[in-house]
């Protein structure tokens, strides 16, 4: 049976990654409550506008699709400030109680992205002094730039009608190093005028997005996003990964806070800053693209798996003859052809990674069936991938100026939603990011994002084909590309649960 | 169950310690303590122990009370036996069980043959063993290496807990091993893209600098768990 999920009780951005939906435009604004009953007033004014994930469209009982839409979240300190039950409060798991900063022996998060690095409002939140104390995370896309300063301008209304309730905490770096904005802006990258799918670096980001069953969307998109079957299937990833409340891969309920009505149809967000040093991406890239046989371009993709132009997958592409050929399909292709052109692989022709690097972004970020070395080995050849999924949301910021700094502002806040953050996100991170051995690759980390370290130089192997004459390329030194600028974990509650906390009626006897 | 796994040993022992105070902190306390200041890794004295693949010790206080078993036949056969008597039932009952002293554990895997190591531990870090095992009863026989042989052997549990990641070579091979694969990467990683004669002179300075068949130096050190830069 199709499954069939309670989009009106679901919050929008769970299952729209607005970006893609002509909302190029956002601004995520932070807040610390002062007084719980005002602060629950607050959020029921706040939910009456919150985006769901209802269909959208133009008929006479339909929902019109907004001009902006608008989303909540909030961390472990925001539930104990709206006086959440103890009951329901000692029912979150450990790595939500603790949040993003004291989990950073987990992520990695040292050197330049240490948390004495994060912006102030990271850098404060969860220290000494409660009224700096992030709470409150609130999401407005628009999609146009006046279409979020409007909703921007509602909200501060709100937080002026609270009387002291809320306050919006500053301490966002924007342009100048030392500015304390007020909100954190993030928009997609323009090109001509356009937006587009890109990141600072030029990759084209967020194609191979888990699809999981009941989410809104042509079937056909599951080819190269869910679970590869044993007979070269592919399937939806259970709810359970992604939505509380909903059976997950184990056949289990996610851990979750009770009541059921409190954790049902909500998930959890990792809200991650992540600063792009551009500078030193283009100079490693120039420096090793020019020793590099396959060239700069080649190289690139093969820091993530990906061609940058048009995001071809290096596992249908190469080298630049089959790229030629991939591209000249591409061109000729219907969006339905594009769409599967672009996600539909696994590692099963590459398994000595000489097509895609076992370093590359995306073989780290999702191994498809690249971990199961023996045929057959598991019940399902991506068994190993299927727990370990988490959707990605968030746009990039600021803009490169001088894309021979890393000084600048720029670089994409990720939003990373699943249903278990230590078992998905901060697995990944950790050892699929960070650590190389899964994928029989020693230490070596993830080449984009791994937390390459200055005093003890990263490497990663460009393996060739076992019966291949060339010699394998070898990169030395990485330098660290992107880095932690703060974040901390949310939980984005259902529609039901965001009425029943804000009437403080949450009940977990 | 076999301690012996090729050339690898699994050591478990259980010491009893003595019930006491030393300064009003109970012996199997001051004993955690103590344990607690050796230092990690390469600091530790088992660092000094040669042939130590991994080591591992605490302090036992006591076992849990392993409860009934849920609802499976065992457990409604003893609710059954109550229709005869109580007293029945209960002695049907699983027993509670309780270790008579507090125990120190020691759970070693080492190369070679239990004797040697335990010599070779003596020798190398009696003061240290002194230390920790001084609460043990029975230990103020041990004074030489034959002692304390017979002492961890009278106290060895018949367990084969094996760590995983490592062989059975000796500890020296292996570290070395460790160490021709960091410099070899390393080497590769510097010299692509050399002409072949020019790869091969750089190789053999290589070899010379690292000697292979030299396993006192240069090689890793005992307790070494990452990579060091190379010198």
């Amino acid at each position: 049976m199709q499954k069939e999920l309670d989009l009106l009780d679901l919050q929008g951005n769970i299952v729209r990654a607005y970006g893609r939906y002509n909302f190029p435009y956002a601004r995520y604004v932070f807040l610390n409550i002062r007084d719980g009953k005002r602060g629950r007033d607050f959020v029921a004014a706040v939910t009456r506008e919150v985006t769901t994930a209802a269909k959208w469209g133009d008929g006479p009982d339909d929902l019109k699709k907004p001009l902006s839409t608008v989303n909540i979240a909030l961390n472990y300190p925001g539930l104990k400030e709206l006086e959440l039950p103890r009951a329901s409060l000692i029912g979150f798991p450990m790595e939500f109680v603790m949040g993003m900063k004291k989990r950073k022996d987990i992520l990695g998060d040292d050197g330049r992205s240490a948390p004495a690095h994060w912006d102030p409002i990271w850098r404060d939140s969860r220290e000494t002094d409660r009224y700096k104390d992030v709470h409150i995370w609130i999401s407005i896309n628009g999609q146009a730039m006046e279409n979020v300063q409007q909703r921007y301008e509602w909200l501060q209304q709100l937080v002026t009608q609270s009387a002291g309730g809320v306050a919006i905490l500053s301490g966002h770096r924007g342009d100048d190093g030392a500015d304390q904005l007020p909100f954190q802006d993030v928009h997609a990258v323009f090109e001509n005028g356009q937006p587009t799918s890109k990141e600072h670096f030029g990759y084209t980001d967020g194609i191979g997005d888990p699809v999981f069953a009941g989410l809104p969307g042509k079937a056909e998109r599951v080819i190269g996003r869910g679970k590869l079957l044993k007979n070269g299937r592919w399937e939806p990833l259970e709810t359970g990964e992604f939505i509380l409340g909903h059976r997950d891969e184990a056949n289990e309920y996610p851990v979750a806070p009770m009541p059921q009505l409190l954790s049902r149809n909500g998930t959890f967000m990792v809200y991650r800053k992540l600063h792009e040093n551009v500078g030193s991406f283009n100079a490693f890239l120039e420096k090793e693209g020019q020793k590099y046989p396959g060239g700069k371009e080649l190289l690139a993709a093969k820091f993530v798996g990906r061609w940058r132009d048009n995001g071809a997958p290096l596992v249908s592409a190469p080298d630049a003859p089959s790229k030629a050929a991939w591209d000249q399909k591409f061109s000729a292709a219907d969006p339905a052809q594009r769409d599967r052109m672009l996600a539909e692989f696994t590692f099963e022709n590459d398994m000595d990674g000489a097509k895609c690097p076992f370093s590359a972004h995306l073989r780290r970020i999702n191994p498809r069936a690249a971990l199961q070395f023996q045929a057959n080995a598991f019940e399902t050849p991506t068994a190993l991938a299927n727990r370990r999924r988490v959707m990605r949301r968030g746009l990039p910021y600021g803009e490169v100026k001088d894309a021979s700094r890393d000084d600048g502002n720029h670089g994409i806040v990720i939003m990373m939603l699943n249903a278990s953050i230590s078992r998905q996100f901060e697995f990944v991170q950790q050892q699929w990011i960070n650590y190389g051995n899964d994928f029989k690759a020693g230490n070596d980390k993830e080449i984009i994002l791994g937390n390459h370290s200055e005093t003890l130089p990263s490497r990663a192997v460009l393996a060739v084909a076992a019966d291949s004459d060339q010699a394998p390329y070898f990169l030395s030194n990485i330098p660290r590309m992107v880095e932690t600028r703060g974040g901390d974990y949310f939980f984005i509650p259902s529609m039901t649960a965001l009425r029943m906390i804000a009437k403080g009626l949450v009940d977990p006897t | 169950m076999a301690n012996v796994s090729g050339k690898a040993y699994a050591l478990t022992c259980l010491c009893p310690i003595r019930k006491g105070q030393l300064d009003g902190i109970a012996y199997s306390d001051e004993v955690r303590y103590r344990l607690h200041n050796w230092g990690l890794l390469e600091q530790s004295p088992m660092a000094k122990v040669p042939q130590t693949y991994l080591c591992r010790y605490f302090v036992l206080n006591d076992v849990y009370y392993e409860s009934l078993p849920g609802t499976e036949f065992g457990g409604t056969f003893f609710d059954f036996l109550s229709i005869f008597s109580d007293r029945f039932r209960r002695k049907a009952l699983p027993k509670e069980d309780h270790l008579k002293s507090k125990y120190l554990v020691f759970s070693c895997n080492l190369h070679g043959d239990l004797d040697t190591y335990l010599r070779g531990m003596w020798q190398a870090i009696s003061a240290d063993i002194q230390t920790i095992w001084g609460f043990c009863y029975g230990f103020e026989k041990v004074n030489d290496a034959d002692s304390f042989i017979a002492y961890i052997k009278k106290c060895q549990l018949n367990a084969s807990l094996f760590f995983n990641g490592s062989n059975d070579d000796p500890l020296p091979e292996q570290l070395k091993a460790l160490y021709v694969k960091q410099e070899f990467s390393r080497f590769a990683e510097q010299h692509q893209g050399m002409s072949a004669a020019q790869l091969q002179q750089a190789y053999q300075a290589f070899i010379q600098r690292i000697e292979p068949d030299n396993l006192a130096r240069p090689s890793w050190q005992p307790g070494q768990t990452s990579l060091q830069l190379g010198g």
